[in-house]
């Protein structure tokens, strides 16, 4: 579990979060949904420890290994596909097993026959792809994705949230998903909360679990 | 596509001895060899010296002292731009003493190592001093290109510190160090004649260009500054082959 207890962060005079408290639960999906530039990405860099805050606190349960789908791909471009994923297991698989793992994520998000291409040489889609197969192939029990599926077509975006369900439902972590998509949200979550205003507030706060119709749902996203 | 090749060679042809012409105008107008030999003097004084062996043995000798500063240069700039580049303290340690070294003028530089070393390694001391504070600061600046959001994807990951130096500063840096050595290789051959002309190593190209002033040899210095002119066109054309393999 990740808590914000009162957290403010500024950049220079900008104050993106004041006082702000949040909760992503253990294992569950939570949702942060609201307009650009509002402070999602600050919130998941805080969450993740990539950002110092300036006042209040950040409780962690302790043993949270990290893995994160940044908003942009974030590849090494002078490695391959393959080595871009093998980086980040080096220190966690031995290399039998590694090769095994590699080579089952890189046919999970459809890339089998680009694993020796750089980052140079994929589409925007097909980078995104790689940087999904590493958030997953990578034990972690904290995920970030932070706008996981953009730039894919519908089939692929499809393809990729089943993938992704699946893959959560096989192994639970504590997910922090990020999206400006309705039917997204509605379909990956367990919580969503609706940011809004500077600084950040949180305006509405869903628990999926005690709607039986989406359509509610939906209506109240459509803010 | 093949033709626009031919036609840049054939224009970069034209253009050559459009410059081998103007040359010639203005010898022609001054009139005197001792200040400008004509293109075609200056041309005979080359084939004289090929024909002898001891312009093969001068070049050859010139060449390790030219290439023997720079690969050094190459080797402490980069290993001790990688540390002050990572490390902070490092480099307010050294950066002083490199700015000291850079601004230092070439001739103080020459006549210190005269004082110390035997004559051949004078030149290749002085273009070591050179060419070294320039693949420093190249090594520095590519280990400070380095993109910030992969670093953060290396800690979100737990990659440790020696892996990031490996796999992503090494990598970032590669660009700007190919650069610095490109410059540092040019400047390489100035420094080394100049030192040579100096220090007067028995075979060194310095030596003839000082002898074609003392003997007013006018054409055979031409001739030798068109040697060193492409030597230094032939390596840096080498260098780039040769960097080419590494990763752009
Ligand atoms: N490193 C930074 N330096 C200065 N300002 C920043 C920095 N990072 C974010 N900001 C500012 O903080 C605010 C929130 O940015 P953030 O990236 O968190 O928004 P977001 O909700 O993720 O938007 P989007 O949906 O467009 O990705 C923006 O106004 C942005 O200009
Ligand atoms: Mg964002």
């Amino acid at each position: 579990m990740i808590e914000f207890i009162n957290v403010s962060k500024k950049f220079n005079d900008l104050k993106v979060l004041n006082n702000f408290n949040i909760r992503f639960e253990k294992d569950k999906i939570t949702c942060l949904f609201g307009p650009s530039g509002v402070g999602k990405t600050t919130i998941a860099n805080i969450a993740a420890n990539l950002t110092e805050i300036d006042n209040g606190e950040v409780k962690v349960t302790e043993n949270a290994v990290y893995s994160f789908v940044f908003q942009e791909p974030r590849l090494l471009e002078w490695y391959s596909v393959y080595d871009n994923i093998d980086f980040v297991l080096k220190n966690v698989y031995n290399s039998d097993k590694r090769v095994n793992i590699i080579k089952d994520y890189i046919d999970m998000v459809e890339l089998k026959d680009f694993e020796s291409y750089k980052p140079k040489e994929l589409s925007g889609g097909m980078a995104q792809r790689v940087s999904l197969a590493r958030a997953f192939a990578y034990p972690s029990n904290v995920l970030i994705l932070d706008e996981p599926f953009k730039g894919l077509d519908m089939k692929l975006k499809r393809e990729m949230i089943s993938l992704f369900k699946k893959l959560w439902n096989e192994s639970k972590r504590t997910v922090l998903f990020i999206t400006h998509d309705v039917d997204e949200a509605v379909t990956l979550s367990d919580f969503i909360y609706i940011l809004n205003e500077k600084p950040a507030k949180i305006i509405d706060y869903i628990n999926i679990l005690e709607y039986n119709d989406v359509s509610e749902v939906k209506y109240r996203l459509d803010i | 596509m093949k033709g626009s090749i031919l036609q840049s060679k054939y224009n970069k042809i034209l253009i050559a001895l459009f410059w081998i012409f103007v040359w010639e105008i203005f010898s022609l107008i001054i009139d005197q060899e001792i200040y400008l030999p004509s293109p075609i003097t200056t041309f005979y004084a080359l084939i004289d010296m090929l024909k002898t062996t001891d312009t093969y043995i001068t070049i050859l000798y010139s060449t390790y002292r030219t290439v023997a500063g720079f690969l050094i240069s190459c080797g402490a700039g980069i290993v001790l731009g990688y540390f002050c580049g990572i490390n902070k303290l490092v480099y307010d340690l050294f950066n002083p003493l490199i700015g000291i070294i850079r601004t230092i003028p070439v001739m103080s530089i020459i006549i210190i190592a005269i004082m110390w070393f035997k004559d051949t390694n004078v030149p290749i001391f002085v273009a070591f001093l050179m060419c070294f504070p320039i693949i420093w600061t190249n090594t520095i600046s590519g280990i400070k290109s380095t993109d910030v959001k992969l670093l953060q994807m290396c800690k979100v990951y737990n990659i440790n510190r020696l892996r990031i130096i490996k796999s992503v500063y090494f990598y970032s840096s590669i660009p700007y160090i190919k650069a610095g050595m490109i410059s540092a290789l040019g400047l390489g051959w100035k420094v080394t004649s100049a030192a040579e002309v100096l220090s007067l190593p028995k075979y060194s190209i310095g030596r003839f260009l000082y002898d074609s002033k003392v003997y007013l040899e006018i054409p055979d210095l031409f001739a030798w500054t068109f040697i060193i002119i492409m030597l230094s066109i032939l390596f840096e054309k080498l260098l780039k082959i040769f960097l080419r393999g590494l990763y752009d």
